[in-house]
């Protein structure tokens, strides 16, 4: 930790970073994000099991790049996002400092994105036990009970965006959802248009969430939104072979192979 | 009480598809009545949240249907198509959302026997399935509300 | 703490004014005679059509496509000042070109006119009934709801640089040159061996007429080496290709002759002083040698020699410079580099041949193991008079003359074990053309050729066969075989002759010569790939569709000449060169390339947003044409704001991919845009 702590100030101290984006004490028990501009500041920095929030969020945010350049403390589902962003042309190497962390606090200084693809080649995404019965359970409803379960844990849904905010790959400056000509979705909170955002979300992640449970934990509702994103994983695993970001192979969606295979088409 | 005709929508490819259904046509193959068609350019122009839209708006069953792979007119589109829709169904499998109203197909322009198979068949799928109620009463939500 | 304004919200339009308050549609139901008024209400159609808000104008009419028709159509447009049109008749694959020309006419853009499928897709399929008449009423609503977003598009215009670039010097690159050359416009032929000439040119005599190859071919490549239109560039190949059709930049790698050609006379001298004298020729298949400066065969274009780096002694090890001392104008330059040259061409022709396969993969026929077992283009070398053996057919092992020869037909091709699953087209033919040729040669030889098919298909091909057989006495065995070994210094061919029942047949050869697959040349793959065009699970090149557009390819501006494309023999590899050549005329015919406006389009705005384009570039992963490109946003002093998408609407093709990938929805597709087709279907299904 405290080599953290120590190459975050150096960074600061000789302006090679303009910011520090990392974890800090929040309220209760909590952590929380924090910023830090001076090199005084970086003690505050902490780093334990309590960090989930995704930090690489805030990467592509404009406030934050107006600042400058930015270094990052990065366990490993956000540098999973890191890389997601940077196969999606939205970070450059030199345009921000990577200080990985190990779930020990050990410091990890990556000097290029293809030293990130080369470490997380042994931390593939696997989708959690628990949430593989939960997918198994829900997909072994008939349909018209499965459709009726996800109604109502919908239901609760209020549009606040708080799982777009939060998500790391949510990075476009206007939202499908903020389009009215057409009106693709409708805005308000009512079953129809709570289905058809979950829906639309889903399906601009397929081939591209990396699992890092953010917009679940970002929903005031508590609604299981995850088990979507995690059921698709599934399918693109399945269907595509194994999955996670990469700076060579091409976006499942926007790649093919000829001799992809589907047993539903006539 | 009158029999439930099915509400299809079909959204198909201008150069294969749409080519085989004039075919049907010129062939004077019939079929049912309930299948309307949307033309695209590519398969791969299907936007996935129109077919949402169409059972929004009270189609009871969907028919997508484009150039079998490799014969794509711009080379690539049906392949994209094919895997958004693999995507799409999976998705729409887990939520719950009836993936045995959408009929997916590759028909090519000299297939016009098989395109009247194609509508037919589903149509009497869709008639066996009966209308869908269930993603109406959703849809259908805020016209309740203001009627109370 | 910065404070978040959340994601950008971005308005479209300040007044949101519905459209149809602006439009004014003409909607016109054609009878189309009887066919679809025998089982569609047509009037109740054009009555219905009539109420739609938006409609100015509805009526109904017998043959809309007719004089009379289409003049309805136009005085309508100017009487009621029209915004947009439906034809409701037959398939708009059929007419809309009709119509919209129609409407052009009026004053009316062409691309405001849509049409709405009421034969094929409705009279024609269904029984006269009302629902029949309603689906009708249906497709109509929708295509007018489409047409209240349609916008007036223009089409494209796109400069033409006139000048082609022509890949592979062989008889398909050489006739495609000639004729674009001819035809008035500059040609740039590029062959990556020293001379052109290609297979043809190794040849001794094509059938079925027996002309000696080079007699037809030479005046041939001396008319390109002379033509003023044309630039030949031998030992060059393609580095990269940029640009779009009539707007090519391409990269030409000009490999080092280690001669300045401007000063070397072709006299020859260095090929005979040179001290490494024994490489196996690649023009005399190995059957024969060069040495390491050399021309590849006497008569090649530009006849001035090439120093093979790989063998040269001075290359090698720094010794020698033989030829250099010797040559009278000094044209020897050692350590000359490769040169990488641009050039701006309009089209390319693909015209890079084929090539034939080694059987090694084939130990039953012993090819590779026993010297005397060759393959076809071995034996063409031998029976060439400029060959290795001076036309002689003698066997490469001990140099006798053989008085038995077993030809081998199908030995690759036709096997889908052995990965070729094809036909090879011409070794029927040359097969019978060796045989005969070796009946000439040698009095009183016996040949024997194992086939399974005789395809003979051209023009004079069967009579050639049939002239094997019955003049020149050459032994159709209608059979497989098994097993060629040695023993005692024979061949012995281990066959059966199917016509026989299955008799075995057992035959003690001096050679055995092996028809062996024709095959895609190695490094087309690479080539495809970087011409951007699409190439088959065998390497050859995709022409644009099998029977339509068998010159073309699916990228714009790239056609294909020759063998490169499929096995073919020389009168259809003329023909086809001398159709790609008009295919480039045709482009070259204008300065201006117009194309149809349904293209992509990436959104601008004003400042500070210039684009809701975030730049990912999934749309240019998944264009197939690769129409979408970088575009840098600057401010005035060139710093970069933003790096955006953005479509050339001279590649993209129209397919609309790109449109359904982007999350943001920043690209739209005019013609068959977001709103339009958002419409559809909203129309389709309410009937309010």
């Amino acid at each position: 930790m405290n080599e953290l702590i120590k190459k975050a100030a150096e960074l600061l101290e000789s302006n090679v970073v303009q910011i520090v984006i990392g974890y800090g004490k929040g309220s209760a028990e909590r952590t929380r994000t924090i910023f830090i501009t001076e090199a005084s500041g970086c003690d505050q920095l902490i780093f334990d099991s309590r960090c989930i929030q995704n930090l690489a969020v805030y990467l592509t945010k404009a406030e934050i790049k107006k600042l400058g350049k930015p270094a990052i403390v990065a366990p490993v589902p956000v540098l999973r996002s890191i890389l997601q962003l940077a196969s999606e042309n939205q970070l450059t190497e030199d345009g921000l400092v990577v200080l990985g962390v190990t779930p020990e606090s050990t410091l990890i200084e990556f000097e290029s994105f293809a030293a990130i693809e080369t470490y997380l080649a042994s931390h593939k995404i696997e989708i959690d036990e628990k949430y593989q019965k939960i997918i198994e359970g829900i997909k072994s409803m008939p349909v018209e009970e499965r459709f009726a379960y996800w109604v109502k844990e919908l239901e609760p849904c209020f549009k606040c965006y708080a799982c777009r905010a939060a998500c790391p790959l949510c990075y476009c400056t206007r939202c499908t959802v903020e389009n009215n000509q057409p009106q693709w979705i409708k805005s308000a909170s009512h079953p129809l248009g709570n289905l058809e955002w979950h829906v639309m979300r889903a399906m601009h992640h397929a081939g591209r969430c990396t699992d890092c449970d953010a917009c679940y934990e970002a929903c005031p509702m508590g609604i299981p939104i995850h088990l979507l994103t995690k059921s698709m994983l599934q399918d693109v695993t399945e269907n595509f072979g194994p999955y996670g970001p990469s700076l060579n192979k091409d976006n499942t969606l926007s790649s093919f192979k000829p001799e992809d295979k589907e047993s539903f088409i006539k | 009480m009158t029999e439930f005709e099915p509400k299809i929508v079909a959204f198909v490819c201008n150069w294969c598809t749409y080519a085989g259904a004039d075919l049907t046509g010129t062939s004077r193959i019939k079929y049912a009545t309930n299948v309307k068609i949307i033309r695209f350019p590519c398969t791969g122009r299907i936007d996935f949240m129109l077919l949402l839209k169409a059972f929004g708006e009270g189609a009871d069953g969907i028919i997508v249907s484009g150039c079998h792979p490799n014969d794509c007119h711009y080379t690539s589109g049906n392949f994209h198509a094919r895997r958004r829709w693999i995507m799409f169904r999976g998705l729409l499998d887990m939520l719950g959302i009836d993936v045995r109203r959408i009929q997916y197909s590759w028909v090519s322009a000299a297939e016009g026997a098989k395109w009247a198979d194609i509508v037919n068949t589903t149509v009497n799928a869709i008639r066996d399935l009966g209308p869908y109620t269930d993603y109406a009463k959703v849809a259908g939500y805020l016209e309740k509300e203001a009627e109370v | 703490m910065p404070e978040f304004s959340g994601i950008l919200f971005l308005s479209t339009s300040l007044l949101t004014v519905k459209p149809s308050c602006m439009s004014k549609i003409g909607v016109f139901i054609c009878h189309c005679g009887e066919n679809i008024s025998a089982t569609v209400d047509v009037v109740k159609v054009a009555e219905e059509a009539g109420k739609l808000e938006g409609v100015a104008f509805s009526t109904d009419y017998k043959y809309m496509c007719s004089d009379p028709g289409q003049t309805l159509i136009k005085q309508a447009i100017k009487d009621k000042g029209l915004t947009g049109v439906v034809v409701a008749a037959c398939s708009p694959r059929m007419h809309e070109p009709t119509f919209r020309k129609a409407c052009a006419e009026a004053g009316l853009n062409p691309y405001m006119c849509e049409m709405s499928n009421l034969r094929e897709h409705c009279s024609w399929v269904h029984d006269k009934s009302d629902a029949t008449t309603q689906k009708a009423i249906d497709l109509v609503r929708t295509l007018v709801e489409k047409v209240k977003h349609n916008k007036p598009l223009y089409n494209i215009k796109v400069p033409v640089t006139k000048t082609a670039l022509v890949i592979g010097g062989g008889i398909a690159g050489i006739q495609a040159s000639l004729d674009i050359a001819n035809a008035g416009h500059k040609v740039v032929l590029i062959e990556k061996d020293p001379s052109i000439g290609g297979h043809m040119s190794q040849l001794s005599e094509t059938f079925p007429t027996l002309d000696c190859s080079q007699c037809i071919l030479t005046p041939r490549m001396v008319e390109v080496a002379q033509h003023p239109n044309i630039t030949l560039l031998t030992y060059a190949e393609l580095e990269k290709l940029e640009g779009f059709i009539g707007n090519f930049k391409a990269t030409i790698r000009k490999k080092a002759k280690s001669i300045d050609e401007k000063l070397c006379t072709g006299c020859g001298l260095c090929t005979t002083k040179c001290p490494t004298k024994k490489i196996p020729s690649e023009f005399n298949t190995g059957l024969g040698f060069r040495p390491a400066i050399y021309v590849p065969f006497p008569q090649a274009v530009p006849n001035k020699p090439v120093i093979d780096k790989l063998n040269c002694q001075y290359y090698l090890k720094g010794k020698c410079k033989v030829c250099e001392k010797l040559c009278p104008t000094g044209a020897i330059r050692f350590d000359q580099e490769d040169e990488l040259v641009e050039m701006e061409v309009g089209a390319v022709v693909a015209a890079t041949g084929f090539n034939v396969m080694e059987p090694s993969g084939f130990p039953e026929y012993g090819y590779g193991k026993y010297k005397d077992v060759i393959t076809g283009l071995q034996f063409e070398r031998l029976a060439s008079a400029s060959g290795p053996t001076l036309g002689e057919i003698r066997r490469p092992s001990d140099g006798k003359i053989p008085q038995k020869i077993v030809f081998i037909a199908c030995a690759g091709s036709r096997d889908p074990a052995k990965g070729i699953p094809y036909c090879s087209k011409i070794c029927c033919m040359y097969t019978a053309k060796h045989a005969m040729l070796y009946q000439h040669k040698v009095h009183g030889g016996e040949s024997y050729i194992f086939y399974m098919d005789i395809r003979a298909g051209g023009k004079n091909y069967e009579e050639f066969t049939r002239r094997a057989i019955v003049e020149d006495e050459v032994n159709y065995i209608r059979g497989r075989v098994s097993k060629v070994y040695e023993e005692n210094g024979k061949l012995i061919v281990k066959g059966v002759d199917t016509l026989l029942n299955a008799k075995p047949v057992e035959i003690e050869a001096d050679m055995v010569v092996l028809a062996s697959a024709a095959i895609a040349n190695p490094g087309s793959e690479e080539l495809a790939q970087r011409m951007h065009i699409s190439y088959d699970a065998y390497n050859f090149f995709s022409e644009a569709h099998p029977k339509l557009k068998p010159v073309e390819t699916n990228t714009a501006g790239i056609f294909l000449a020759g063998a490169c494309q499929a096995p073919k023999d020389i009168p259809e590899t003329v023909s086809q060169a001398s159709g790609a050549a008009a295919k480039v005329a045709i482009l070259f015919s204008q300065n201006e390339l117009s194309r149809e406006p349904v293209v992509a389009v990436v959104n601008r705005s004003p400042a500070p947003l210039y684009s809701t384009c975030v730049g990912c570039f999934m749309c240019a992963t998944a264009c197939p044409y690769q129409a979408i490109s970088e575009k840098l946003i600057t401010d005035r002093k060139g710093n970069v704001i933003k790096r955006v998408a953005k479509v050339n609407p001279g590649l993209c093709q129209g397919c609309g991919t790109c449109v359904a990938f982007c999350r943001s929805k920043s690209i739209d597709i005019d013609g068959y845009s977001n709103e339009q087709m958002y419409s559809e279907v909203m129309a389709l299904l309410n009937n309010d």
